[in-house]
């Protein structure tokens, strides 16, 4: 019993020591009696603003049973048989059977879907935190000896501009590589407890006619492997180097604060479209024209790798590899041509023509 | 004597401007030259293509003995160079920065202590030196820049406009300095500046350069006697304006 005087329903959860609960009140079975619709009350309590926090709504489910026994009860009444009524609410019986490619398993896509997309969530986001933050970093290491004007002392010195780069390249890949591992660590540890207890939930929902999801996700070979993680290594350290080959060029063509912003704009964009359509969509099954446009972005390979591997689609995977790494190369070559070329410092000399004015008035004084 | 610097008949080509035409000249070890002249007039572009930051479009230098061109990488461990407009790592201390500069110089840590003590020395900032560079003033990181740009006592110390950004007493110190390293340890200097009086005092040479043309170099004196003019400022004037006309 809770009391539910006044609308402040934290009182209630709070006093009930539950997450979610139903509320039936007084006079429910009275209003029911006389044939009228007694309203109920869910309250759920919310504990963050994740989508996969609230996947569940146990509620719906005691609500459910609620409205079950009821109508139950109703039937009895009308004098329906136990047997009939059943057939009443469940006029068929439905097996559900999941298939990938040639293998199939006794369960519902749906807890096949939600089991996989949580497990497929940590690598776009893992992925797209690491090469928003690694070309920030290196662009701001490049554009900053110009904005700082520390880059032709840097540039008279006797290194080497490729030793340079080379420097740059390898301190921001080390911290990115830090990253990842932090990153993957915190998420994975994070997600395998939403994971774990929403496959819980399916199977303990589901005994009897179903296997769990793990088993499930096996028989259709949908777990990975150790080489299958490897290969999805090899494409997040290819897509490293194409960000920070990319980045570099980006950088070397920045001149103040302001403009390093709008630059990292290109680079946002090559990651956050793909990041979206893969989350969304199938890319494998949008039309023709759209699905090579988006390919063409190299970053789309690394966000739909997990995906490829899992349901086997090899070739486009490991064309999607040969594709990035032809990509690296090619913005390697050019990123090294700026910076062994005169436009690396050509760019800056507007700051010359700047203080050209200055200097001819302090001539004047 | 030995040349320190021959400058061959470089020239640059900027999208639209000719900034330096068929610029010679040559510096000798030891020797002070100067590079005179208007805004805009080329002054900071050859420095540029003989510190091996821009590639001339023409022409060549040659360096103790090394190309721009061909022999880049030598040529950086001959100089230093301090551009008009430099800047330094604002999170680094004096110290460390100089230590840094020090390191790119040099692997031996014995020469790069050897290095930074030279500069604390030189830049007479003391105690500052351990507070971070970004707590400077302008005329401080000026001296800060220029010690180091002497610190690895290099064969020849490229000065783009050296005492821009310094009061009249830090200026006539650099200027001491430049002298006294010149004729001590027989380090050359190519330098930059409007500054006639300065470059009465410091250089031994100049190079009046216009519109991208070196138009004439000398000595100060020979100079101001080929033009009959009181002083370098008048031969500049009537250099330059003579010039215009043709
Ligand atoms: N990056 C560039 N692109 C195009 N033109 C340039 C560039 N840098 C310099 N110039 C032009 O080349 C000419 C020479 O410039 P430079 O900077 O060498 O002059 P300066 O003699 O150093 O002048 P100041 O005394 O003002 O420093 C100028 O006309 C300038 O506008
Ligand atoms: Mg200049």
């Amino acid at each position: 019993m809770v009391d539910t005087s006044g609308d402040d329903y934290s009182a209630v959860l709070r006093d009930a020591d539950a997450d979610s609960l139903v509320i039936i009140p007084e006079g429910f079975t009275e209003k029911l009696e006389n044939g009228e619709r007694p309203e109920m009350i869910s309250v759920s309590g919310m504990k963050s603003a994740a989508a996969m926090s609230n996947i569940t709504n146990s509620n719906s489910g005691a609500i459910g049973l609620i409205s079950e026994c009821i109508s139950s009860a109703f039937a009895a009444k009308a004098g329906l048989t136990a047997e009939q009524v059943e057939l009443l609410q469940m006029p068929v019986t439905v097996t559900e059977q999941t298939v990938v490619k040639d293998k199939s398993a006794p369960i519902g896509a749906a807890s096949i879907m939600s089991s996989i997309m949580m497990k497929n969530m940590i690598l776009p986001i893992i992925v797209f935190i690491l090469i928003m933050f690694t070309s920030n970093m290196l662009m701001g290491a490049i554009s900053n000896e110009k904005i700082d004007k520390t880059l032709e002392t840097l540039l008279s010195a006797p290194v080497s501009r490729t030793a340079i780069l080379g420097a740059k390249m390898l301190a921001a890949a080390i911290i990115a590589l830090l990253n990842a591992v932090v990153y993957m660590f915190g998420f994975s540890s994070f997600m395998s407890g939403a994971t774990e207890s929403v496959s819980e939930e399916m199977t303990g929902q589901l005994v009897g006619q179903y296997i769990s999801v793990d088993s499930a996700l096996e028989r259709l070979g949908l777990t990975l492997g150790a080489s299958d993680y490897i290969l999805i290594g090899a494409q997040l350290f290819l897509t490293i180097m194409i960000c920070l080959s990319v980045s570099l060029m980006l950088g070397a063509l920045v001149n103040d604060t302001k403009q390093s912003q709008t630059m990292m704009m290109p680079l946002m964009i090559m990651a956050m479209v793909p990041y979206l359509i893969s989350m969304m969509a199938d890319i494998n099954s949008l039309p023709a024209v759209i699905r090579v446009i988006v390919y063409a972005i190299p970053f789309t390979h690394t966000f739909s790798a997990m995906n490829n591997i899992m349901f086997g689609n090899m070739p486009i995977f490991f064309g999607g590899l040969a594709y990035q790494f032809v990509v690296f190369v090619i913005c390697m070559f050019f990123a090294l041509r700026l910076f062994n070329s005169d436009k690396i410092l050509t760019a800056s000399l507007n700051f010359g023509q700047k203080s050209k004015f200055k200097k001819n008035t302090s001539d004047n004084e | 004597m030995e040349k320190v610097l021959e400058v061959r008949e470089l020239s640059k080509q900027y999208t639209k401007v000719l900034a330096a035409d068929k610029v010679s000249f040559d510096i000798e070890k030891g020797e002070i030259f100067a590079l005179i002249g208007p805004n805009g007039a080329g002054k900071t572009t050859t420095i540029r293509m003989i510190s091996t930051l821009l590639k001339p479009t023409s022409g060549d230098a040659i360096v103790a003995g090394h190309s721009v061109i061909k022999d880049a990488a030598k040529v950086r461990e001959c100089i230093t160079y301090l551009p008009d407009e430099a800047g330094a790592y604002k999170n680094m201390t004096g110290k460390s920065y100089l230590r840094f500069m020090a390191g790119l110089f040099s692997t031996d840590i014995d020469v790069i202590n050897r290095y930074v003590e030279r500069a604390e020395r030189i830049c007479g900032l003391g105690d500052r030196l351990k507070d971070k560079i970004g707590t400077y003033s302008r005329g401080m990181i000026r001296k800060l820049l220029l010690a180091r740009a002497v610190m690895t006592e290099p064969k020849l110390a490229i000065l783009d406009e050296p005492t821009s950004g310094l009061d009249v007493l830090n200026a006539i110190e650099i200027r001491k300095m430049i002298k006294k390293l010149a004729a001590e340890e027989g380090m050359s200097f190519l330098l930059s500046s409007h500054n006639m009086l300065e470059i009465e005092f410091v250089s031994d040479r100049v190079g009046i350069i216009a519109k991208g043309h070196l138009l004439v170099s000398g000595r100060a004196d020979e100079l101001k006697e080929r033009y009959s003019a009181q002083n370098l400022e008048e031969v500049f004037e009537r250099v330059v304006k003579d010039n215009e006309i043709l």
